[in-house]
């Protein structure tokens, strides 16, 4: 059994990923950034100077930046593409979680300069306010097609909230009246309010799930807004988070009949009841316990198995990289979720802006 | 399944807008197959002019097959689609949109992960002239069957639930999926789900409660139907546990907490289910006479019956007092 954490593999699996990529990852053509982003992060988060040996591609990130022209040729807003393929004249093709991504990247890159530009400050935070939905606060992720407006057939979810807020702290916000100039924060926070669950946690129409309570969680971390929720909905929150933790422990033995329980689990989280373990919920779970301020030292067992469940049962160490759970191959975001686990447990990693503790965004 | 590039066929006459590639400093180049680039240098011409015809239509479709992922192909044949039925009569209107469901239902039967089609399939029975909901659950049912804890597709039950207002399966349903999985949380969140919206008789939540009894004694180590209990007493009968469903509670903890855990000698027994003593916790700690059969509770999952939770059950017994 490894429990060592592989870093070379890991290391050469991430390097592999911004390569030159066969056509069988064509599919993921639309959504590039996302690959740059979680490669480039996870490099970060283990110790490599990203800066240093990709910092020379930051103009080409740059580059999928699209500015958006209202009638008379006026840049009204700006956001990223996922990949050149959609620089597109004449049609919406940017989106919020592409934005989010390529601003990581270039704050990992420390490109800081595309930060100093108020112009792309100003049109990037516009195209943030204009996905917004006006009727319950939420943000859809993309535009409409040819108008200002946001996407008619897109989700809009606690994801898209959640970035959307992120994009703005990226870009300098940081009080409430920051945020308050671009979208409309009473909407958003009663939005993320309606997402609570019964037996605590957040979800859409009341199923909870660990990767919306993350979300909905940091973004209200971000906007300071953490006492909107009541205590005894945090307390609630807290239990649920807690029992996420799949065990082989006591009573937790008795499940042979649960068709989704696997004692070989103990220590991984799930992202719902009656769930197998599965590594992105260990950050998911530990990072909404984290900013619930649960991780005193008497969490320190908690933490402590989750780890073991991450290094010895999902890390792949002969190819690099972790896996969902131990029958699939290692996948990018997997390892990327799965080394944001480990660093978030090491304390070296800032859960809520998904960056390491050391990238510096304040400039 | 892919016999004619598109320049031989219809789109002869449209000069492609070719993907730009090998930059400097460029990142995850991929190396495209001549069909994607065909494919893709088509409709960026097409996106880039704006062509809304039954041509553009059909294209949108093999690049969604190709490529399901691109976010404003779907936006695109969401507008051609306006665009091509803005004229026309009532039924043909219907008939062109039952041929887009037909589409839908057959894209997500060959990607059952994708989830963008769902909020797509919402758009298109919001702009209907007159959906059915029973068009839809067969589909629903399908997808369910396949992948019982599928959070997309229950999301989407949902929505088509309060979409058509119509409330009438949906108890039968959620019980065949908990008869099936008694450990399915979707099939028990629906369950609430249905019943707040109901709005049940004081007999109809007494009959709900036997209900979940039933099911607990069936596999009383479940999380699920202990939640769904809570629940129902905290959403319809005031969190007023009553001595019925201590008594209940109990059968499973072999009176655990009526143990004297300052006996240094006391041996803890063995129990059918840690989320019964977890239940019993809660309604003791609501009363101050019962707090210390909450403490001996929670000592019991801290040292035996739930342990990995230790951390927790101990921040509860240093709070009660
Ligand atoms: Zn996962």
């Amino acid at each position: 059994m490894h429990t060592q954490f592989a870093t070379e593999k890991h290391v050469k699996y991430l390097k592999r990923h911004l390569g030159l990529l066969p056509s069988s990852q064509q599919s993921h053509d639309v959504n590039k950034m996302a690959i740059i982003f979680y490669s480039l992060v996870s490099l970060s988060a283990i110790g490599i100077d990203v800066a240093k040996e990709y910092g020379s591609s930051a103009q080409w990130i740059c580059r999928h930046r699209i500015a958006l022209e209202s009638s008379g040729s006026k840049v009204a807003l700006s956001g990223f593409v996922g990949s050149l393929t959609l620089d597109i004249p004449n049609t919406n093709t940017v989106s919020l979680p592409n934005t989010l991504f390529a601003l990581l990247v270039l704050r990992l890159l420390k490109c800081d300069e595309f930060f100093c530009s108020v112009r792309n400050r100003e049109t990037i935070c516009a195209f943030v306010s204009t996905c917004q939905v006006a009727e319950d606060g939420s943000f859809t992720s993309v535009l409409a097609n040819k108008h200002f407006l946001p996407s008619p057939l897109d989700a809009s979810d606690l994801r898209f909230c959640f970035i959307a807020v992120e994009i703005l702290c990226l870009l300098g916000c940081r009080k409430l009246q920051d945020y308050s100039k671009y979208i409309n924060v009473d909407k958003l926070i009663a939005y993320i309010l309606s997402q609570q669950c019964d037996s605590g946690g957040f979800g859409s129409y009341g199923e909870p799930h660990a990767g919306y309570t993350s979300c909905a969680l940091s973004t209200l971390s971000l906007l300071e807004s953490l006492a909107c929720l009541t205590d005894e909905f945090k307390e609630l929150t807290l239990l649920w988070l807690v029992h996420r933790q799949v065990s082989d422990e006591g009573c937790m033995q008795l499940q042979c009949k649960n068709p989704f329980f696997d004692e070989e689990d103990h220590g991984g989280f799930q992202g719902r009841e009656n769930k197998f373990a599965d590594t992105c919920y260990a950050f998911w779970c530990l990072n909404s316990m984290n900013i619930l301020q649960f991780n005193t030292s008497a969490t320190l067992g908690t933490f402590e198995s989750a780890k073991m469940y991450l290094l010895s049962r999902t890390q792949n160490t002969i190819i690099g990289g972790f896996s969902k759970n131990d029958v699939d191959d290692p996948d990018l975001y997997h390892t990327c979720l799965g080394v944001a686990a480990l660093k978030l447990i090491e304390g070296t990693f800032n859960g809520v802006l998904f960056l390491p503790s050391a990238i510096d965004v304040s400039s | 399944m892919f016999e004619m590039t598109p320049k031989m066929g219809e789109f002869a006459d449209v000069e492609p807008l070719s993907i730009s590639t090998g930059l400097p400093d460029e990142l995850c180049e991929i190396m495209y197959t001549d069909e994607y680039r065909e494919l893709l240098g088509i409709a960026r011409s097409l996106m880039a002019r704006g062509e809304l015809s039954e041509r553009a239509l059909r294209l949108t479709g093999r690049v969604i097959d190709l490529a399901p992922a691109f976010y404003t192909i779907w936006n695109y044949r969401f507008d051609i689609l306006v665009s091509l039925s803005k004229d026309l009569s009532n039924d043909e209107k219907v008939l062109r949109l039952n041929e887009e469901l037909d589409w839908i239902d057959e894209f997500t039967l060959n990607n059952p992960k994708n989830y963008q089609i769902w909020s797509y399939k919402q758009c298109i029975l919001q702009n209907h002239p007159s959906p059915v909901l029973k068009r839809e659950l067969p589909i629903l049912k399908f997808m369910l069957d396949e992948d019982t804890k599928n959070y997309h597709v229950w999301s989407f039950r949902k929505w088509c639930i309060l979409f058509f207002n119509d409330f009438s399966n949906e108890l039968e349903f959620a019980d065949s999926m908990v008869e099936r999985d008694v450990y399915n949380n979707s099939a028990w969140t629906h369950r609430m789900f249905i019943l707040k919206n109901l709005k049940p008789t004081a007999v109809e939540i007494k009959t709900e409660v036997e209900y979940i009894m039933r099911k607990i004694n069936y596999v009383p180590q479940n999380i699920s139907p202990w939640t769904y209990l809570r629940g129902i007493y905290e959403n319809f009968l005031a969190s007023k546990y009553d001595n019925n469903i201590v008594e209940f509670a109990k059968k499973f903890t072999s009176n655990v907490t009526d143990l004297d855990f300052e006996d240094p000698n006391v041996k803890l027994p063995d129990i059918e289910s840690s989320y019964s003593l977890e239940f019993l916790a809660h309604i003791y700690s609501l009363q101050k006479t019962t707090i210390i059969n909450a403490k001996r509770a929670y000592m019991g999952l801290s040292s035996k019956y739930d342990p990995i939770r230790k951390f927790y059950w101990d921040s509860q017994i240093s709070r009660l007092h």
